[in-house]
């Protein structure tokens, strides 16, 4: 008799769970669109509020207006779990971490792709920097850095789905010794580590070591002598320059706009998607009218 | 001579965390007062408007974000943990006790991050269904996940405690009781979980520490949205959340400000801290 | 059969009872349906993708091998025990054994123990990046690490080490100073002794939050994927490895498949303790 209540309460649960799980319903444009943002200060959403303008003049100084309303995630897994799973979402992401859970938008007609980017037509990407400090001397950092700026280690950019830079020179195996730490944005860590891969099999006399943490921490590191360089995935500060931080670009990253596979939208103005993402545009009806 | 010398030992060990707690105020208050003042305390505490690049600091929807969701967890994970302890001590047959302690054990020792994604798969997609079902609207990411997160996060917690508090009891009580006549029910809720109430409150508390200061789930389920929350199916940002979010990135009077915002939620802590122990003194001299 | 019977009719005469224990049976129900589906979620999402390349010894991006994550995970939980356990079970002696109740040293070290435990691991995190690993220049080193990791699991040690002290009857004490032990003698060779399950089961607990650490541990024991050669090296431990693969999105398969093996590890401390306990239990009566 025990055993029957347990059983009968126990299906109710499941019940209770496959109705809340099991609704996958159409695509209904009247619903409120949700906004996914990344975090104040990441440089995602520092690149992605300037290209897009979603930004407020006050004292000659732009504002960052990204609505309140909208959801908030300091990674880049969240964003798109959230994307993939809510068919009303938007969000935006770093190319490199673009796959086929969520679907691209393009951009005032334009699909996100590399030569999309490097002709500039396609307007929303920014800058992974490596940060130095000025004044100091290490020559398997410098040894390091040459090859990171190398043909081989464009390549290595390039296959890691970040656009290298433009004319660069082969790369010449050096006699280094001496140990280099990098370390700061984990956006720029996943490219970085295949860099350093690749730097280990040509060059084994230097030791590069890894942290993954985030920009601000890298400048910070480079500035007290914790790493020897830092990423960052947003652009170096005034006063981070000011402490002698000498910042270097690595790569171009595209940030794609994402939303449901669902979603029957297949492309947005760039005004729209700032409409959008101030707060004006509630639901996808407005965003298309 | 020698017992002297370890007596002095162990009143060392009894100091380190004295200490502890010194070096942790003085780095936090160094560290975090200078933003608060040049913030001014009242539009810091009292701020609806948190955009840092506008120089906006105001934490209140914060601080509001980290009472509801606490609050929540309690009003989920307290009763459950209680009843569930109950449950271990007194109703458990022991053939399943074994397995079933250390599955609690085990949910103690899952990493928050493991709880965020669960929320962020399973939770969010239920609670949104539900919300809109229900035409609350909300996108799955918010107060009541939260809530429902943390309730579950700080079961292991409340179990643990609250079950050995229970089994402390001496078997007299209960037995006693009984002989007077109450059913099972009767002896245990009425005798001897009011004997067990402090290590009760004391699992409570530390379950609500936990909530409060829970980090990496909490940011994956809550949607953190820096403004006066507007419904349980809308999103929140915490305290906690407010710093782990931003902190990577921030940089000068913004890095101030969130370690300034660790600052309130240390203070926050204290407060539930001492609130508890007086609580429990009165208790005693009553 | 009639035992049941028996219960039956008492609950039909006392159906507030009845109603009761109906409602601790569906809490914890619901308890336990919680801790089924997480473990079943954790386990159908990662054990597909538990592969022997993880256990690599060098981590490559093409292995992403949780090896040297696991082995930084061992060493960090010893090297914080072997830190904190003892100032942990002194000073709860000092508490318990050597204190009068009524000091008012005892109430401040018992209100700064409680502070500690409510402290969020994102405050010690701040801290030991201020204090470990900026203002002594250790780095971001396994021993910062370490050292934060101590401070948080100070007052769980201390906390449960007093129970299992208070737990000790006094007979046992007045026996031993009947027998003309010295304190120290009694202490150590007494009470400690009968308290040591109860201390166990605190390290236990303190095992556990320190394998699932992870935002104490980013900003102090730094991320770097190699087993290290010494404690000034940073290492990451197993949480941090599963953060890290999940935060870019990249590597969500690898990192339900660490949480598997974060699960085992739990599951096989936990065990391994119990085991222990029971020996130790054992051997004294």
């Amino acid at each position: 008799m025990k055993r029957k209540t347990y059983l009968i309460i126990s299906l109710l649960i499941a019940l209770v769970f496959l109705s809340g799980c099991g609704q996958s319903e159409k695509f209904d444009s009247s619903n409120d669109i949700t906004i996914v943002s990344r975090e104040e200060g990441s440089g995602t959403r520092g690149a992605f509020v300037e290209l897009l303008n979603v930004v407020q003049k006050k004292k000659n100084k732009d504002i960052d207006m990204i609505t309140l309303e909208a959801q908030i995630t300091n990674s880049t897994a969240v964003t798109m779990t959230t994307v993939a799973e809510d068919e009303y979402a938007i969000g935006y992401i770093s190319l490199g971490s673009m796959n086929s859970q969520v679907k691209a938008l393009e951009v005032d007609g334009v699909p996100i792709s590399e030569a999309n980017i490097v002709s500039g037509d396609y307007k929303i990407s920014r800058p992974f920097n490596i940060v130095t400090k000025e004044g100091t001397e290490n020559p398997a950092r410098e040894d390091f850095i040459r090859f990171v700026l190398s043909e081989q280690g464009q390549k290595v950019v390039g296959e890691a789905g970040y656009i290298p830079l433009k004319d660069t020179v082969p790369y010449k195996p050096q006699t280094v010794k001496g140990k280099v730490v990098v370390g700061g944005s984990s956006s720029v860590a996943p490219v970085m580590e295949k860099m350093i891969e690749a730097y280990q099999r040509v060059n084994k006399g230097a030791q590069v070591e890894l942290q993954a943490t985030d920009s601000t921490t890298g400048a910070t590191a480079v500035t007290e002598g914790g790493y020897d360089i830092g990423m960052l995935s947003r652009e170096v500060k005034d006063s981070e320059k000011k402490q002698g931080l000498v910042p270097q670009v690595m790569a171009i990253d595209g940030i794609a706009i994402i939303v449901n596979q669902l979603n029957d939208i297949d492309g947005l103005s760039s005004d729209a998607i700032r409409e959008v993402y101030l707060g004006n545009d509630l639901t996808w009806d407005e965003v298309m009218k | 001579m020698k017992e002297k010398i370890m007596k002095g030992v162990f009143l060392f060990a009894a100091c380190a965390s004295i200490l502890a707690v010194g070096l942790i105020c003085y780095f936090l208050l160094v560290n975090g007062i200078p933003g608060m003042a040049k913030i001014g305390v009242g539009k810091f505490l009292g701020g609806k408007i948190w955009r840092p690049n506008n120089d906006e600091f105001g934490i209140l929807p914060m601080i509001v974000g980290s009472l509801y969701v606490t609050a929540g967890a309690i009003i989920f994970g307290v009763p459950i943990g209680i009843l569930t302890s109950v449950f271990m001590a007194k109703y458990c047959p022991k053939t399943i006790y074994r397995p079933l302690k250390t599955a609690i054990e085990l949910l103690s020792g899952i990493p928050s991050v493991v709880y965020g994604f669960f929320g962020l798969v399973v939770l969010v997609p239920f609670v949104r269904n539900v919300g809109r079902s229900l035409g609350l609207g909300g996108n799955g990411s918010s107060i009541f996940t939260a809530s429902l997160l943390l309730g579950m996060m700080i079961l292991p917690t409340i179990i643990g405690v609250t079950e050995s508090a229970i089994r402390a009891v001496p078997a007299a009580y209960y037995e006693g009781a009984l002989a007077l006549g109450a059913t099972h029910e009767g002896a245990v809720f009425k005798v001897v979980l009011p004997a067990a109430k402090s290590g009760v409150v004391a699992g409570v508390v530390l379950g609500i520490g936990r909530a409060i200061g829970e980090t990496m789930a909490v940011i994956m389920v809550a949607g953190n949205q820096a403004r006066l929350p507007n419904g349980i199916f809308r999103g929140i940002r915490t305290l906690t959340a407010n710093i782990v979010l931003e902190m990577g990135y921030a940089t000068d009077l913004h890095r101030e400000a969130l370690i300034a915002t660790g600052v309130v939620l240390f203070v926050f802590i204290l407060a539930i801290n001492v609130s508890v122990s007086l609580l429990n003194r009165r208790g005693q001299n009553g | 059969m009639d035992n049941l019977k028996q219960k039956l009719s008492a609950y039909k005469k006392h159906p507030g009872s009845l109603v009761v224990m109906l409602l601790v049976m569906f809490a914890s129900l619901i308890t336990f349906l919680v801790l089924f589906f997480l473990v079943i979620y954790i386990l159908a999402k990662g054990i597909p993708h538990l592969k022997p390349s993880l256990f690599s010894f060098t981590y490559t991006s093409e292995n992403v091998s949780l090896m040297p994550a696991l082995i930084n995970t061992i060493i960090m939980t010893l090297l914080s025990l072997l830190i904190a356990v003892p100032f942990g079970i002194f000073s709860a002696i000092y508490l318990i054994e050597y204190a009068s109740k009524k000091n008012k040293f005892v109430s401040i070290i018992r209100i700064t123990t409680e502070t500690l435990t409510g402290i969020p691991s994102i405050i010690y995190g701040l801290f030991g990046m201020l204090f470990f690993v900026t203002k002594l220049q250790w780095g971001f080193s396994i021993l910062a690490g370490a050292f934060t990791l101590a401070i948080m699991i100070l007052p769980l040690i201390m906390k449960t080490t007093e129970e299992a002290l208070k737990s000790v009857p006094d007979s046992f004490r007045e026996g031993s100073f009947g027998l003309g032990a010295g304190k120290l003698r009694t202490v150590f060779r007494i009470v400690l002794p009968s308290a040591i399950p109860g201390i166990l089961a605190g390290i236990i607990l303190a095992v556990g939050r320190i394998v699932g650490e992870t935002a104490a541990l980013i900003y102090t024991a730094g991320t770097v994927t190699k087993i290290p050669k010494g404690v000034m090296e940073s290492g990451r431990t197993l949480a941090v490895h599963m953060y890290n693969l999940s935060s870019e999105g990249l590597y969500m398969d690898q990192a339900y498949a660490t949480a598997v093996v974060l699960l085992v590890l739990v599951l096989g401390i936990n065990t391994l303790s119990g085991f222990i306990a029971k020996k130790l239990t054992k051997e004294r009566s």
